[in-house]
């Protein structure tokens, strides 16, 4: 894509791998998104533990960007601890609720689940687990009758 | 870079639109458990578009920011066309038999799976195979088990397991079947933007189409 104008002293959006970069070989200071501060992670923090359901993040990278940013850029960004302490345990309370969904999805053995406010991080922390899992109650489950489809060899 | 080449469907995309294209193949590459259709255009297109790049950069040599952007760029386009190429060579690799028989039993228009390159790789690695097998093991064993049938023997992709998708284009009243004996069909509304957990069978069509992405 196209990119710039990089004029010194005026903020510019570039993709993140090109930001982190920058600020590594010290070229640009990082602006955080909105979302990155006290008040409004709290907020977040706060009705994701109320509710049983999943409160849509601010941005669908809220974890990759806060682990990037922290590490690469928190002089750039103010109260930096607080902020990684909430998002922690923001995660942290989703990727339980994540946990208890799980574990439903395979006791009841449903066939279909929609999960619109997870971000990927999420769905790829528990993702591998859980699709391994299921494949295995399938093939526990299919093999307890002999079908057309069972593959063995005849002699 | 983005040129098409005479094909029946002229899809002339920017470069943006062409990596995002190589992305979303990669990606379904990835978390499909069997080997999808082969895209020759999308990865003629891009070898093109990044030859064009390291041409440009080897022609501007003065100003180390931009020179190194470039490259950087350059590298994360390459890294996602190889990791794609390499998922598709390990499926062909772990499915051989059955990749091969899919291929020669394809009906006319249908599109292929596998590219020329893959095809003549695949082959090569069957043979290989039986010719291991014959001198390691089989030469070795009475003269009437000295066959293996690879079909049998080797297992399929199994399209019963679980993804997970995002909806590109919205769709409506897929079936999707029980799981158990005591519960019965129902149909959901796949709407645009949503993210689901599913069997694979049920949404391998949409996954071809483009509908839905994997993730």
């Amino acid at each position: 894509g196209d990119l710039g104008p990089f004029n010194p002293g005026l903020p510019v959006e570039v993709p993140v791998w090109l930001a982190i970069n920058l600020k590594q070989r010290q070229k640009c200071r990082l602006i955080p998104p909105e979302w990155m501060d006290v008040e409004k992670l709290e907020e977040i923090r706060d009705q994701e533990r109320k509710e049983d359901t999943f409160t849509p993040m601010p941005s669908p990278y809220y974890m990759e960007l806060t682990k990037l940013l922290l590490n690469y850029a928190s002089d750039n960004i103010p109260k930096a601890d607080e902020i990684r302490t909430l998002v922690k345990e923001t995660w942290d309370t989703r990727i339980a609720k994540l946990r208890l969904s799980a574990d439903s999805f395979v006791r009841q053995q449903e066939a279909h689940a929609k999960l619109d406010n997870l971000t990927l991080m999420e769905i790829n922390t528990t993702g591998t687990f859980l699709t391994q899992a299921l494949d295995h109650m399938y093939k526990l489950r299919t093999n307890l009758q002999p079908s057309e489809s069972a593959h063995s060899q005849d002699f | 870079g983005g040129d098409s080449d005479g094909g029946s469907e002229e899809l002339v995309l920017t470069p943006a639109q062409l990596i995002r294209s190589l992305e979303q193949a990669w990606l379904n590459e990835k978390f499909a458990p069997e080997l999808l259709e082969s895209k020759p255009e999308i990865i003629e297109c891009v070898v093109e578009q990044l030859d064009h790049m390291e041409a440009n950069l080897k022609r501007a040599k003065r100003g180390d920011l931009k020179v190194s952007i470039h490259r950087m760029e350059i590298e994360r386009i390459r890294y996602v066309l190889s990791s794609y190429l390499r998922c598709r060579l390990v499926k062909i690799e772990k499915f051989f038999p059955h990749v091969l028989e899919k291929e020669k039993s394809r009906a006319e228009g249908e599109p292929s799976i596998l590219s020329p390159e893959e095809f003549a790789f695949a082959k090569e690695y069957m043979a290989n195979t039986e010719i291991y097998l014959k001198n390691v093991a089989l030469k070795h064993m009475p003269p009437n088990l000295q066959k293996v049938a690879l079909l049998k023997s080797v297992p399929r992709p199994n399209l019963d397991s679980f993804v997970f998708l995002r909806v590109l284009e919205r769709q409506e009243n897929i079936l999707v079947e029980p799981e158990t004996d005591e519960q019965r069909e129902y149909a959901i509304d796949l709407e645009e933007g949503s993210q689901h957990l599913i069997r694979y069978k049920t949404v391998a069509p949409l996954v071809a189409s483009g509908a839905v992405q994997l993730i």
